[in-house]
């Protein structure tokens, strides 16, 4: 029985010890034959034994000798091919390493080609980063040795792609493959190319040396990462799988100038009132005044002065733009700098301008009185008429209708839905509105009398449709001044309160609530809080008057009391009708989302979106690309392919054109260079060699590094003996032709 | 006339004689085919007693030209004569169990030395020489004085059909205590493959030869024994209580062959010396050579 320790001892002396100990075996089948042939014979009668037995005397010890020389040859050649198919290696820099042709090793090439290795550096022979590390990577390929050295390529671009995944021997295809890589417009995901490494080391079966090469810009994109933590970790196990080597391609003193974002100011652009954009523009590096270039819908818009950028600078703005038509409408903002990395001198913005925002609002009461109806004060307050004509010069476009026709009743045409105080929600309904707030619509719930709190808690809170569960109602003494709202004008305000900042006569804070419902926020709600009642007792914490909660990709507003004068004052205060247009319009957000893609993402058309053909998708150059259909949920989705490279596309959906702004990731354009001793940190602090964008002597593409594999010497060692052999057989045994 | 040559021809080979059962057949084949093929008819030698004349073909010797008819006729005309016996004719066969052997399937040495001898002796009594026979193992088993009588070749053909004992040799020994009986001049053909000892072989040769009797010796060798052309792995188990070996004849076969080479030349050597023919036989070819060798010797022997 061999010993484990026996079995490792083989194991680090060969890359296939079975074949060592099959060769061993295989010595005793020439002596089995000898044998057995000994015993197997014909019988002769023999007339000229005389002469046969004196020929025996005389050549007796020759013939001794010549089987002997043969069986032993025999028996090496067995032995010789067993270790030459076990693959002995070892003498890493040895005399004896010199004569073995063979090295035996593996190498993982990890190749970052996210778009920051598009920098243009000054090299004669290599373009880009990427250039050059792709010229490095095939010097390494052509200095390792043919059968015995594999090679598997990981590029790091976002989504990490392993090229070769499985470690090939041909290093022609190897280098090929090097050749095809592309440069990616996307970010880096080193962790994910490590990741990648990580398993192929772990399925190679040979115990060779292994070598991790890594081709980086060394940028803080690639290396200062979310999960610091996993990546150090990541590379605390690559150490023990393999001697890790790190080129650098970045250089000192690169620079870059990006437009990193660029957007409204506010979530809704609208056709009635001026739009202010938002630019953010950084300089990395060494950097002189840089001018930003606007653009809407390839209109030049006023161009600021020249001005001076840094890795921190404020965004810049374009004030009052106006757009003079619903729909979609592009914007660009371009740095006009000759930088090296042009790819993100542009930043493109999709925007969805809404001339009108339509609203339903459902009211729970009918009353009989011109203003007793639980959604009469709202819908006065989001259109109030102007005088004299009676109609309001609104955007917001109230419908209202009651509970009873809520059900059935298609959503998609509205941007908000109101709940005055409805009594009860049917599940289907309840179905219907989380859908409709899942696809960027806003829901506003506002209590009143009708209002079953058991309906509410059982219906629209497992559906995320309220804050929390109704648990009481809260109503004052008939005598007492009733509740009144934690509001400060100088205080910390929610954002939907910022039209009261520093608005004395407001009247919020003199608003009376004579009762409401109490909702009780689950302790890791992501509801926030833009209104509080003031709470009775210094230690009892304050109940939510007006909560908002995103779910998908709309919103959800919970209003503790009614909008009409039943339960509290606030529709006789100032502050009821901005209120009221805060909480219902400024929540709507902007559809356009889905308009605004980074490379790698595909474009996934919104089920709002009327179609009536096949949607199409061109870039500017008019090329298409394939929008796929999905069913989910039993309506179809059209979806892209990941797109690939920045720029404005066109969806076309039959009745119109939108455009699609896609960008390259914000994180690619800091590409200051990390040193040594960073980037040995993020991936915690393991052994590993550094090496510039060159090549060097000691580097890994000299000779030596890898454990050199005998099993072709002793191979052609083998044949040696082979022929050795066949020629004694023919000399000792073989016949002499007859003539 | 061509094809009754070619056909009697093939009788001179050992596999076709193999097939032929009776040995007074044998003999006559064999005896046919060898005169189809030569010029010159052996029976026709010198005499005393004249015959007849008839016409001088080319090939002819011209020392039987008669001279006086040509001088008469301007015709030459050969003169021929009734032949008498003037030769003793002594087979000696060895009957030792190493004749018996044979790789060719139903031809044994022995078959080859039998036939051989039934063929000189049939053409022998055909000339009315005395025809004799000796056979041997480790004696001399049987022996027959020459005679001329018609009766000889039925009792030489008689003998040499019968199977042998498979006994040892002692061929010098023999030889020795031929040359202590024979009183008349004789020519006295051997055959045997003379595996024996050489020496005692040399003394009984001289002996003979002491004696004043013509010798032809005829050593006969199986193709197996010349070729040796066994490959595996064999046990040789030698005839005549000569042992045993199990080897690989391939590692042999040069070793082998250059012994037998030796013996045969130190023979051939010992017979030149004593001017004895020597002729060494395979017994897978021909029977011609030794048979055109015996005539040739016949005819110098009668000059």
């Amino acid at each position: 029985m061999t010993s484990p320790i026996s079995i490792q001892f083989l194991a680090a002396l060969f890359l296939a010890p079975a074949f060592a100990g099959a060769g061993a075996l295989l010595v005793g089948i020439p002596i089995l034959i000898h044998i057995l042939n000994r015993r197997r014979y014909k019988l002769v009668n023999w007339a000229a034994m005389d002469f046969l037995l004196k020929a025996l005397r005389k050549n007796r010890r020759r013939l001794r000798f010549e089987q002997l020389v043969l069986l032993i040859t025999r028996c090496l050649v067995l032995l010789l091919l067993g270790l030459a198919l076990a693959r002995p290696t070892g003498c890493n820099d040895s005399t004896l390493a010199g004569l073995a042709g063979e090295r035996n090793s593996l190498h993982v090439l990890v190749i970052d080609n996210s778009y920051s290795l598009a920098y243009e550096a000054s090299r004669p022979d290599a373009r880009t980063h990427l250039d050059q590390a792709r010229k490095l990577a095939r010097q390494i390929v052509a200095g390792l040795s043919a059968g015995g050295e594999s090679v598997a390529i990981i590029t790091a671009a976002r989504p990490a792609t392993a090229v070769i995944l499985k470690p090939t021997f041909d290093l022609q295809s190897a280098v090929a493959a090097i050749d095809r890589i592309e440069q990616s417009f996307g970010s880096t995901d080193l962790l994910g190319a490590l990741t990648l490494a990580r398993q192929i080391a772990q399925a190679e079966p040979r115990p060779v040396p292994r070598y991790l090469d890594l081709f980086t810009d060394s940028t803080r994109s690639a290396w200062i990462i979310p999960q610091a933590d996993a990546l150090a970790k990541t590379g605390t196990e690559l150490a023990g799988l393999f001697h890790v080597q790190h080129f650098s391609l970045g250089q000192t003193g690169q620079s870059n100038a990006a437009v990193l974002n660029l957007h409204p100011s506010s979530r809704l652009v609208t056709t009635r009132f001026p739009t202010e954009l938002l630019a953010t523009v950084r300089a990395f590096g060494p950097s002189s005044p840089i001018t930003v270039q606007w653009k809407q819908d390839e209109t030049l818009l006023p161009t600021p002065p020249a001005a001076q950028f840094d890795a921190t600078s404020a965004p810049i703005v374009q004030p009052r733009v106006v757009f003079p038509a619903g729909g979609g409408h592009t914007l660009s903002a371009t740095v006009l700098s000759t930088d090296r990395l042009p790819i993100d001198n542009t930043h493109y913005r999709a925007v969805d301008v809404a001339s009108e925002l339509r609203l339903l609002i459902v009211e729970g009461e009918r009353g009989s009185g011109a203003l007793s109806s639980s959604a009469a004060f709202l819908q006065l307050a989001l259109a109030p008429p102007q005088e004299g004509t009676g109609k309001s010069d609104s955007n917001l476009l109230p419908e209202l209708i009651s509970d009873i026709e809520l059900a059935g009743k298609p959503l998609d045409s509205y941007r908000s839905i109101v709940l005055c105080g409805v009594g009860q929600v049917s599940p289907a309904v309840a179905d219907q509105l989380q859908r409709f707030v899942q696809a960027g619509g806003t829901l506003v719930v506002t209590m009143g009398e009708a209002v079953n709190a058991d309906n509410y808690n059982h219906v629209l809170t497992p559906r995320k449709l309220l804050p929390g569960m109704l648990v009481r109602r809260m109503a004052s003494a008939a005598d007492s001044r009733g509740y009144t709202f934690d509001f400060n004008p100088r205080g910390l305000l929610h954002p939907l309160l910022n039209i009261f900042r520093n608005e004395e006569k407001s009247g919020l804070d003199t608003v009376q609530v004579f009762t409401y419902w109490q909702v009780q926020l689950p302790t890791d709600s992501p509801a926030e809080r833009v209104l509080n009642f003031v709470s009775d007792a210094p230690d009892k914490p304050a109940d939510p008057a007006i909560t908002v909660h995103s779910f998908g990709e709309g919103r959800v507003v919970f209003f503790a009391t009614t909008v009409n004068a039943d339960w509290t004052s606030l529709p006789a205060k100032l502050a009821f009708v901005p209120l009221m247009q805060e909480l219902v319009g400024g929540t709507i957000a902007g559809n356009d989302a889905w308009m605004n893609r980074l490379v790698g993402q595909s474009i996934e058309l919104p089920a709002t979106i009327k179609l009536t053909t096949v949607p199409s998708l061109t870039d500017i150059s008019q090329r298409q690309w394939p929008m796929h259909a999905q069913t989910i949920n039993g309506a179809t989705v059209y979806q892209s392919d990941p797109i690939p490279r920045p720029g404005i596309y066109m969806l076309q959906t039959g009745l119109k054109k939108i455009p699609i702004a896609v960008n390259v990731p914000d994180d690619e354009a800091d590409i200051r260079v990390l040193d040594g001793p960073a980037i040995k940190r993020a991936l915690g602090q393991i052994e590993m060699e550094s090496f510039g964008d060159q090549l060097s002597a000691q580097g890994p593409g000299a000779e030596g590094q890898s454990h050199h594999d005998f099993g072709w010497i002793i191979m052609l060692a083998v044949l040696a003996l082979a022929g050795i052999e066949s020629f004694m057989a023919m000399r000792f045994g073989h016949p002499v032709k007859r003539k | 006339m061509s094809d009754q040559t070619t056909d009697y021809r093939k009788y001179l080979d050992p596999r076709t004689l193999a097939r032929v059962s009776g040995l007074d057949l044998r003999a006559r084949l064999i005896v046919e085919g060898l005169m189809t093929g030569m010029h010159r008819s052996p029976y026709q030698g010198i005499s005393v007693e004249f015959a007849q004349h008839r016409p001088y073909v080319p090939g002819d010797d011209t020392r039987h030209v008669d001279w006086k008819v040509f001088g008469r006729s301007d015709k030459i005309y050969l003169k021929q004569y009734q032949e008498e016996t003037n030769l003793h004719l002594i087979c000696l066969v060895d009957a030792s169990e190493s004749m018996g052997y044979g790789s060719i399937p139903g031809w044994t040495k022995y078959d080859h030395a039998t036939a051989i001898a039934a063929s000189l002796s049939y053409m022998a009594i055909q000339q009315q020489d005395a025809v004799g026979l000796g056979i041997f193992d480790a004696v001399l088993s049987r022996f027959f004085k020459p005679s001329n009588s018609p009766g000889q070749w039925k009792v030489v053909v008689n003998e040499l059909q019968q199977i042998p004992r498979w006994n040892k040799t002692n061929t010098g020994r023999i030889l020795s205590e031929l040359a202590e009986k024979l009183r008349h001049r004789s020519l006295i053909v051997v055959l045997s493959d003379l595996f024996d000892d050489i020496e005692s072989i040399k003394q009984g040769l001289r002996h003979l030869r002491y004696k004043k009797h013509e010798l032809m010796v005829f050593q006969i060798l199986d193709p197996a024994e010349i070729e040796f052309p066994f490959e595996d792995v064999i046990l040789f188990k030698g005839l005549e209580d000569l042992g045993e070996l199990l080897t690989e004849p391939r590692s042999l076969r040069e070793g082998y062959q250059k012994q037998l080479q030796d013996f045969t030349q130190q023979m051939q050597t010992i017979c030149r010396g004593m001017n004895i023919d020597f002729v060494r036989m395979n017994s897978g070819e021909s029977l011609e050579i030794s048979l055109s060798s015996f005539l040739a010797v016949r005819a110098a022997s009668i000059k």
